[in-house]
């Protein structure tokens, strides 16, 4: 979700009135973004992903025109601008789209918004600039023929803020830009060009060149975009093109001569139909065709009545509408949230509670009677602590890209976590007993997800005299308790004691296992004090 | 207060303490356990009643020791690494990497050994110097300590300061403040003492069945008590404070007609996105991080026709009217995650529901995982709490009532609703939630399901969705502002926590 600090007087410039801090905070957050903070010269703004097209300052000033009924939906249209680029082999970057904008006055908000756009548009849309690379500049610096090609990394240029001509090779190891995306294209034996008659002016997705950047005296910009989706591309350019033109450019066309010709951009409106009785049932209103058409300006549609079917006009820069609810929502949306009455419906269901939790409660319960106090820990944990201290043998399924040494899978017993938070708590009084009631992951691979994830029940007692017969003692009342004929086998199994663990059975179920903890397991994680502890499985048990 | 008046109130260890003092004129606790036949700890607790009632006093003296730990143990002896390091050296291994193959402690060696400028390095090489050879031989102030020390406790004064402070540094020894009482009768106290014999014949202390039985009690007096004294502190075992916030919300869903539902922790990419109509490849995706699982990387696709229905929703909106996103990637819809958001159980219950299942309502309360950096805002696990309404005829403006009513069960003054964005929603609401102490707060999102969630998993009825912030819900019930204390390690405040009303 990209934050976005914009200039609050350009864009009262650009809305073309005065609107108080509360008045630009009302309407943003109607529409969708969060406002993050107002000071006197500058609004910082949170977007949300589905709306590229108000990233730019002209865009968002151009929704708040239209929300606040000061602009009407445009018809976007582009005259030829007889200009052709010719494109060439580049497989690492083959397709292009471009346009010039005609006519522009490059005031100081509008050249910090070139800039702020195409470094938001890069991070999100472009990925990075993997999808998407954009290029503007001054179009009068440029003499066709222009041609996009990939060029050996010996070929020069002056790169963006320099005055000394470089090798490509030399701008990807000397200059930021080339040292920050030169992975994207290093790969190559060849690298992406624009060149024109004075030759390369665009290194894409690296850096522009110094000669055809854009200045206060710029009339007429070339936005040139580079990519490998050319869905993307025309969406991309489309909300440049479309914002700029919000500052009274004029938009034209560029010839693309690859395998085929292809023209750009292409600013028409799509057409959807949306059906009126299904727009209200979802909402749950019963609006009238005219009602609809001016929430949908509200918007930036426009919109024909078609009796029960309504023709809406998407503009092209619009690239979320997928669906007929995406405008749903739109008009949701101009109407205000906060306008509906809200109203449960008359629903009747009989609620209740998952059978596992309903025995994971029970559990509690007895626990609790038993005077143990609950801990509810993480799931994750790591092998050291499953298996190397407490050194039982077994597998835990583990993570790819842990971000620490502590969280590097998921436990596959809650006994760990327990020992961990008694070794965490030397120095409070004891007795110290706890239990928890917690799932954990046991790799399997006859599984859909190659995992089962199993409800145990564990607790420790913890004090001086912690004892074998103590922690039976628990097992079989809580056994009992939940009517479990069962009985007790003697197990060498970590992490207790040999001849003090035991497993506990109904039939050829095992249930669990108990005993007398290790001092070698106790030493391990640090604990001074003798344990006693047990771990039962939920399920078999809500099962019997 | 007078003697009889203080005695009427001591419990009787009180009284065999005050009567041992009254023949022991002095005495640390131990010698009056020893004597009285009580515990050291009662001695202590008793003798602080008394003290409070004017009836003894003790002075203090505070002792410091000193003592080997483990590693000083083993060089008090086997030498120290920096003597067995010149005896090596002068036995002709003086290349530092044979030293390093022949002895595991020549690093602190060769660091302790210059230190008292016993060696000179060079090339590799180590040399003895004049003051090294003289050491060779003779036991020097540090070892001799080392070595009266693996004896007996040494009160630390008699050691040189400088070779003191050096050996705790190194971890050599540990010191110890040992703080001993002598306990002595006020005159209060002995006057009190010497009625005691008397006394302690015609009272009864503890009520036993005995002189229940035979009546006893009924021509003695039963000692009062002072009962503003403080008694032993217990703990109750009690409900985790967070889990005890959940099942106030779970009650309350369960009221409102919800079935709850569980899921896998380990889940397919799949369920966790792309049922969800998440794109393969897209921001939307950012906004989720993901811990994916490193073996075995892909899981099982047990409905091959629900897959299929998603993969064409993705590719071209397949029945949904959509244009779809015009790409998929099953390669990662198979890969395994951990589950990052509780809509992955809401997806599964839907491709679960039969017609004659609905109207239906569900909610789930479950640990989801993120990779984000622990702090007192990130946690990686955390909780979250979904819900989803099907039926025919659900609407917006019911989805907003939804909102209101479990805005209600967190116990919001006022609610506020506002645009937002889900992949998986449209008509996507923020909730925000107003409190008093608190100001305007986020709880949760919602949205109605798209059709492209929906058709795929076999859901022709419109489906409410939201999700309740409930870690940041139970942080504020709880009043804490570290979310790392929802799974708290910390016994103390969970024993001290008061019970969530």
């Amino acid at each position: 979700m990209p934050t976005i600090t914009y200039d609050k007087l350009d864009l009262l410039n650009l809305i073309g009135r005065k609107m108080t801090d509360q008045e630009l905070e009302e309407v943003i957050n109607s529409i969708k973004p969060e406002v993050v903070k107002i000071t006197h010269d500058q609004i910082t703004l949170e977007h949300y992903q589905d709306r590229p097209d108000m990233y730019g300052i002209e865009g968002l000033a151009r929704a708040i025109k239209l929300y606040t009924g000061r602009e009407k939906p445009r018809k976007f249209t582009e005259k030829s601008s007889r200009i052709d680029i010719k494109v060439g082999s580049v497989p690492l970057r083959p397709l292009i789209a471009a346009a010039v904008i005609k006519n522009v006055k490059l005031t100081s908000g509008f050249i910090e918004s070139l800039m702020n756009i195409q470094e938001v548009l890069h991070e999100t849309i472009g990925r990075k600039r993997k999808k998407v690379a954009i290029g503007i500049h001054d179009l009068d610096k440029i003499f066709p023929p222009i041609n996009y090609e990939a060029v050996l990394p010996s070929t020069k240029m002056v790169p963006l803020g320099s005055t000394k001509e470089m090798s490509l090779m030399e701008v990807l190891k000397e200059n930021d830009k080339g040292r920050k995306y030169g992975a994207l294209i290093s790969q190559s034996s060849k690298w992406p060009v624009y060149s024109d008659a004075k030759g390369v002016f665009s290194f894409p997705p690296i850096i522009n060149s110094d000669r055809t950047k854009v200045t206060p005296q710029t009339k007429n910009l070339l936005a040139e975009l580079t990519g490998i989706d050319m869905h993307l591309l025309n969406q991309t350019l489309n909300i440049l093109a479309t914002g700029f033109s919000q500052r009274g450019g004029e938009i034209e066309s560029v010839r693309i001569l690859g395998k085929k010709i292809e023209v750009t951009p292409d600013l028409s409106e799509q057409s959807m139909e949306i059906n009126l009785d299904e727009l209200n049932d979802w909402i749950g209103l019963k609006m009238q065709p005219n009602q609809v058409s001016s929430l949908l300006e509200k918007m930036g549609y426009s919109s024909k009545d078609r009796g029960k079917k309504i023709e809406v006009s998407v503009p092209c820069y619009r690239i979320d509408i997928l669906h007929q609810v995406d405008v749903f929502e739109d008009v949701a949306i101009a109407h205000g949230f906060n306008n509906f009455i809200p109203k449960i419906p008359n629903l009747s269901t009989t609620g209740g509670i998952d059978k596992l939790e309903k025995i994971s409660s029970k559990i509690r319960q007895l626990m609790v009677g038993f005077g143990f106090l609950e801990v509810v820990l993480p799931v994750m944990s790591n092998q050291e602590e499953q298996f190397a201290k407490t050194k039982v043998k077994g597998m835990m399924v583990e993570i790819e890209n842990p971000v620490s040494e502590e969280y590097t899978g998921l436990r596959v017993s809650l006994l760990p976590g327990l020992f961990r938070l008694l070794s965490k708590n030397r120095h409070v009084e004891y007795p110290q007993n706890i239990f928890e009631v917690g799932d954990i992951v046991v790799p399997d691979n006859d599984q859909e997800t190659m995992s089962r994830t199993e409800r145990k029940i564990s607790g420790v007692f913890c004090h001086s005299k912690a004892s074998f017969s103590e922690i039976k003692s628990l097992v079989e009342s809580l056994m009992k308790n939940f009517g479990v004929n069962y009985q007790i086998e003697q197990t060498e199994e970590m992490p207790f004691i040999a001849g003090r663990g035991a497993a506990i059975y109904s039939g050829e179920m095992k249930l669990g296992i108990f005993g007398e903890i290790h001092p070698q397991v106790l030493e391990n994680f640090g604990l001074e004090m003798p344990v006693a502890s047990f771990e039962i499985d939920a399920e078999l048990i809500s099962m019997i | 207060m007078n003697p009889l008046e203080i005695l009427e109130k001591m419990h009787d260890d009180e009284k065999k303490i005050l009567k041992a003092l009254l023949e022991l004129k002095q005495a640390t606790s131990d010698e009056i356990a020893k004597k009285v036949g009580v515990s050291k700890n009662e001695v202590e607790r008793a003798s602080m009643w008394a003290k409070t009632k004017g009836a003894l006093d003790f002075s203090e003296q505070v002792k410091e020791h000193v003592f080997l730990s483990p590693e000083g143990r083993e060089y008090s002896e086997k030498d120290l690494p920096e003597k067995n390091l010149i005896k090596l050296v002068q036995n002709g291994v003086d290349r530092i990497d044979e030293l390093k193959r022949k002895f595991s402690r020549t690093d602190i060696g060769i660091i302790w050994a210059r230190n008292n400028d016993w060696i000179k390095i060079t090339d590799g090489k180590i040399l003895l110097t004049k003051n090294g050879l003289e050491n060779l031989k003779k036991q020097n102030e540090t070892e001799k300590i080392l070595k009266e020390l693996s004896h007996d406790k040494v009160d630390p004064k008699k050691i040189d300061q400088k070779i003191l402070e050096t050996l705790i540094k190194r971890g050599l020894l540990s010191k110890e403040i040992e703080k001993k009482k002598t306990y002595f009768l006020t005159d209060l106290g002995k006057q009190a003492a010497k009625r005691i014999p008397k006394i302690l014949e015609n009272e009864i202390g503890q009520l036993t069945p005995e002189i229940l039985l035979s009546k006893g009690w009924k021509n003695k007096k039963i000692r009062k008590y002072d009962v503003t004294l403080p008694s032993p502190k217990i703990f109750p075992g009690k409900i985790q404070p967070y889990r005890q916030v959940i099942d106030e919300v779970k009650e309350k869903l369960v009221s409102l007609g919800f079935v709850e539902m569980r899921g896998p922790l380990v889940e397919l990419n799949f369920w966790n996105c792309d049922a969800l109509f998440m794109p393969s490849d897209h921001p939307a995706r950012a906004i989720h991080d993901f811990f994916y699982v490193k073996n075995p990387k892909y899981g099982k696709i047990l409905d091959r026709e629900v897959w299929r229905r998603v993969e064409q929703t993705h590719k071209n909106g397949w029945e949904t009217k959509s244009k779809g996103w015009g790409y998929w990637n099953e390669d990662l819809a198979k890969r395994l995650v951990l589950r990052s958001q509780g809509t992955a159980v809401s997806a599964r219950t839907l491709h679960s529901l039969k017609k004659e299942d609905l109207p239906f309502k569900m909610f789930m309360i479950g640990r989801c995982f993120r990779p984000d950096v622990v702090d007192a805002q990130h946690s990686v696990d955390f909780d979250q709490c979904e819900g989803i309404v099907v039926g025919d005829g659900l609407n917006f403006i019911n989805l907003l009532g939804y909102l209101k009513e479990i805005a209600k069960t967190v116990g919001a003054e006022k609610i506020s609703f506002k645009p937002v964005y889900f992949p998986f929603t449209e008509g996507s609401v923020e909730l925000k939630v107003y409190y008093k102490e608190l100001g305007w707060v986020e709880a949760g999102g919602a949205g109605i399901f798209r059709p492209e969630v929906t058709m795929p998993l076999g859901i022709n009825a419109p489906v409410l969705a939201w999700g309740l912030g409930i870690g940041r819900l139970a942080m504020m019930k709880l009043n804490i502002d570290d979310i790392r204390l929802l799974y708290s390690e910390d016994l103390g405040w969970m024993r001290s926590k008061e019970i969530v009303r």
